[in-house]
């Protein structure tokens, strides 16, 4: 009898923790607009798609990583993939035309904006990396290595609709703020 | 001893005919402008700053952003600002230019001719979300007694959110949200004789901000009057009803009366029939004689009977 009262409070704890586990993950949110961003990039989308030579290859292995990037994941992926762009994409691009610098700085200064967000989201701890996010990085870094750099860069600034697409299903708010 | 005094006043010389030159050549003697600051409300960001006097001129202003990405990656990239590339007031609206909630930096300089000032640049960097939020304004109106508002449009960043509730006392408060405003909201059905509030604040979803609750606008439904063209028809209309129907009643009453019922009975003098007694027809001249013939009439009558 005992041993069944404390094995139901057991299951009955562990339950909650996966609640409050999972539900923060859900909340851990990014409340900005990510539609004015892929509005920002629907603008340049086809200019900067248009010199991406290499057509046969993928940065973000879309059905590979993206797509089999579980809810729990999300987090740290987003977290990761935005230090990506940031980091290393926006950086070795070099854009002269100024309305497609223009929306790029927009794209760049929303996604450190991002950034500080989820960095509130880590100092809660609800934002934790598992190998598997650890993993799906690790091949986008290393897709974007076996490219030459300026070929890699305008590749990875194109699939960024794709990956705009991939934070606004994950992040979606259940309410206002 | 004489060479080397000649020599050193033509080194003089030299270096006094330089001293033109190196203040008008590489030196601007335009000044850069001053007092820069940024006006925000609502999210529509103004630059300002004090504007470069010279006499009988023209001068026109440039200026420049640079976002908290380019300050810390790219550091000597600054974008030029969407709608102030050579303006000619002195202030710029760069809300299309400020598309993040981070710190922007803001650089202006003056222009004119072929001579540029220096840049001045904004002292603290403006983060969008400083921005004032003033109450939305509302138009509050009565569609019959359905209640309507209008809030004023904003842009695509701005939400509101709209509170109404009946004025008495323990009344709930109800909440709406509103995605955008400029177009015509149903709120509710009001009923007759009740006086209803409505007031209403903005969201902003880029910065997480809400402004204050505008000052409560309430309205008044009159309990059921009928106009007075219905009201004096509806009371002509019940007059007929009231008098009309006992008259036709009545009337009715009086015609089967006269159908169903039996006829009147004749009296006896009245009576048509084959008399010895002849008709008397009598004519105003003829009284008398009809007299006189009525009262032999009688006579023989007597002496028969």
């Amino acid at each position: 009898m005992k041993l069944q009262h404390v094995s139901l409070w057991l299951l009955g704890a562990v339950l909650i923790l996966c609640l409050m586990h999972t539900r923060g993950l859900r909340r851990c949110l990014i409340s900005t607009d990510v539609h004015h961003i892929e509005e920002s990039f629907q603008e340049i989308k086809r200019a900067i798609q248009a010199k991406d030579t290499f057509q046969n290859v993928t940065i973000l292995s879309t059905s590979e990583t993206l797509q089999s990037i579980k809810p729990l994941d999300a987090c740290c992926v987003t977290k990761n993939l935005l230090a990506f762009y940031v980091d290393r994409v926006f950086k070795d691009h070099q854009e002269l035309n100024p309305q497609i610098l223009r929306k790029i700085s927009s794209i760049a200064n929303s996604f450190l904006y991002m950034q500080k967000t989820l960095r509130r989201c880590q100092e809660q701890r609800r934002c934790h990396c598992r190998q598997e996010a650890t993993n799906a990085t690790r091949i986008v870094h290393d897709n974007y290595d076996q490219l030459e750099v300026r070929a890699a860069a305008v590749k990875s600034l194109g699939e960024l609709d794709v990956f705009l697409a991939w934070i606004d299903k994950n992040h979606q708010e259940t309410s206002a703020a | 001893m004489v060479l080397t005094e000649i020599w050193t006043s033509l080194i003089m010389w030299f270096f006094y005919a330089l001293i033109p030159c190196l203040l008008t050549g590489g030196v601007a003697i335009l000044p850069a402008p001053q007092n820069l600051s940024v006006r925000s409300t609502n999210m529509k960001h103004l630059l300002m700053w004090s504007p470069v006097i010279m006499p009988g001129e023209t001068v026109y202003y440039s200026v420049e952003y640079q976002g908290e990405y380019e300050s810390l990656y790219t550091s000597h990239i600054w974008i030029p600002s969407s709608w102030c590339s050579l303006t000619e007031g002195p202030e710029c609206d760069v809300t299309d230019d400020i598309t993040a909630t981070v710190p922007y930096s803001l650089r202006v300089r003056a222009t004119l001719g072929s001579q540029s000032s220096a840049w001045s640049t904004l002292t603290h960097p403006f983060n969008r979300n400083s921005t004032i939020l003033t109450p939305p304004g509302m138009e509050v109106t009565k569609d019959g007694f359905h209640l309507v508002i209008e809030l004023e449009d904003l842009g695509p960043q701005f939400e509101f959110r709209v509170a109404y509730w009946r004025r008495e006392p323990g009344a709930k408060e109800h909440v709406k949200t509103v995605s955008s405003g400029g177009i015509p909201l149903y709120l509710v059905t009001m009923e007759p004789g009740a006086a209803y509030c409505v007031k209403a604040q903005t969201f902003v979803k880029a910065i997480g901000r809400r402004s204050a609750f505008s000052q409560a606008e309430c309205v008044e439904v009159q309990g059921e009057v009928l106009p007075l063209a219905l009201a004096l028809f509806a009371f002509v209309g019940f007059m007929l009803i009231f008098v009309a129907v006992p008259l036709s009643v009545w009337k009715m009453g009086q015609l089967l009366r006269y159908s169903c019922c039996p006829v009147v009975v004749i009296p006896d003098t009245l009576k048509v029939t084959n008399s010895p007694q002849k008709l008397i027809s009598c004519r105003k001249e003829e009284v008398d004689a009809c007299a006189m013939t009525a009262v032999l009439s009688e006579e023989l009558f007597r002496t028969w009977t």
